[in-house]
């Protein structure tokens, strides 16, 4: 199966929320409640939840020009390439990587423990308490798996998204990159993603709501699972085998029996 | 106690120590053994036996509500005696006589050096365990950094409690015969108390009591 890659062109985005409302219809997620946020008055719902996986965050930013931008970025799950969230996940089957490059949620096994929501970098599984699950974006895998592009990237009107085979897409990034003096995000060549954003020039990337500048699987999720994790197993075997050592050496540690008038 | 005195026998422990004891040891093996299931995915026989990871994910969390609350109640048992003194300075230079052959280790008092020292790897890394525990138990209430930490400093407890249990259970079965019973029916034989605890004994009957 071929890998596929999502690419998003964020100075194409007009703010309409097409996609918004294709992900919430492809996927069945019901509407939610929402409300005002003043300067960010595009961004509606303020915020992704268990039942919007994909957002319009709109900014207003600083250009390196001087000028006031607008900046509209269709935020999603990134689908790492090897994702700190199926890292960190207890429960196999719940977060999975395919190899068209979706990483998948299957609420069949979710226990919503919610571990994934500390161990993405890019903050974007969200959790319903009354469901005991998260959700996030699965890149419309079962639409992707029949030769369908994401409901997503269908849906827009402007060509902001595009879906496609992984080398296709990298290099329509790069050619984009490359014409409009935009970064590449994310931009970390041993952390790879399935997404890729190409930034409006000029716009620092810090001044962006849920943006990782420096975006790799966090340090912790390494100490937790490559050293702690099998030094657990390592640790109680090398003291049993030590203590097991001891006995056929030393022996047990016996008493004396007391003597006759003993000191 | 008079009515449970046994012949050349002392009464270590009390009823309520055997029981905080038998509580914490339950539920942190249990605690260990479910959180094994949930960190090795190949143990495929830990969920297999208790019903699936959802049900491991609740009974892992219970049983480190009943670890904290036996944990704070061992350390109220126990913190009396785990103060270290002068003389445990000479039990750790000759590793308790476990390891080569030690001349003139002072008598310990109800524990000693190396007792102590697990008690206090139990208190302080349980302190740690339980502390992340309740961050992982919802980590969307804290900083992403601190709750990151938890995982990963939960996991670093799991390694040096776990390794400990390891070493207290061969010192407290096989490596010292007659030491079990303690934590079963609470008495020792004399010749036992007097090897291991001679000043705990010498005090408890310089006072003419039969209760510690």
């Amino acid at each position: 199966m071929a890998e596929f890659v999502k690419l998003i062109d964020v100075s194409k985005c007009t703010g309409c929320r097409g996609c918004q409302v294709a992900c919430k219809n492809w996927n069945e997620l019901p509407a939610e409640k929402t409300s005002f946020l003043g300067s960010r008055s595009l961004q509606n719902p303020p915020e992704l939840s268990y039942n919007t996986w994909t957002l319009i965050r709109f900014d207003e930013v600083n250009s390196e020009d001087g000028k006031l931008k607008w900046v509209m970025r269709h935020d999603a799950c990134l689908h790492c390439e090897t994702p700190a969230c199926a890292k960190a996940c207890p429960s196999p089957g719940a977060l999975v990587k395919t190899a068209e490059g979706a990483v998948v949620h299957d609420p069949k096994y979710c226990i919503g423990c919610k571990a994934c929501i500390s161990a993405c970098p890019f903050n974007i599984p969200r959790n319903s308490a009354a469901e005991e699950k998260m959700a996030k974006c699965s890149l419309c895998y079962d639409r992707i798996t029949n030769g369908k592009k994401p409901a997503c990237v269908t849906a827009c009107p402007t060509g902001c998204l595009d879906f496609g085979y992984k080398d296709d897409m990298i290099a329509k990034a790069h050619k984009k990159a490359e014409a409009s003096k935009g970064a590449i995000y994310p931009d970390n060549h041993s952390y790879g993603t399935n997404v890729l954003y190409v930034m409006p020039a000029g716009v620092k990337l810090t001044d962006l709501q849920n943006v990782n500048p420096k975006p790799g699987m966090p340090t912790t999720i390494l100490w937790w699972k490559n050293l702690f994790k099998p030094f657990t197993l390592i640790g109680m075997g090398a003291v049993a085998g030590f203590a097991a050592l001891h006995y056929f050496i030393k022996g047990p540690h016996l008493v004396e029996k007391k003597k006759e008038g003993g000191e | 106690m008079s009515s449970n005195m046994r012949e050349g026998m002392v009464y270590v422990t009390t009823a309520d120590e055997r029981i905080v004891h038998w509580l914490l040891a339950g539920s942190c093996l249990f605690a260990l053994f479910t959180g094994l299931g949930l960190m090795f995915h190949s143990f495929t026989f830990i969920p297999a036996m208790l019903g699936g990871h959802y049900a491991m994910k609740w009974m892992h969390i219970f049983s480190g509500v009943v670890f904290s609350f036996s944990l704070l109640a061992a350390s109220i048992f126990w913190w009396k005696h785990v103060k270290f003194v002068p003389d445990d300075v000479k039990w750790v230079q000759q590793a308790g006589g476990y390891l080569w052959e030690a001349h003139n280790l002072p008598p310990a008092g109800m524990y000693n050096a190396g007792q102590k020292m697990f008690f206090w790897a139990v208190f302080i890394f349980g302190i740690l365990i339980i502390a992340t525990g309740i961050v992982m138990f919802d980590p969307t209430l804290f900083p992403v950094v601190v709750s990151r930490f938890a995982y990963m400093l939960h996991a670093l407890a799991v390694v040096v409690i776990a390794s400990f249990f390891v070493i207290h259970l061969y010192l407290g079965t096989f490596g010292n015969p007659g030491t079990v019973q303690i934590m079963f029916h609470g008495y020792a034989t004399r010749e036992y108390c007097e090897a291991h605890k001679g000043k705990w004994l010498a005090e408890k009957e310089g006072k003419g009591g039969e209760e510690a």
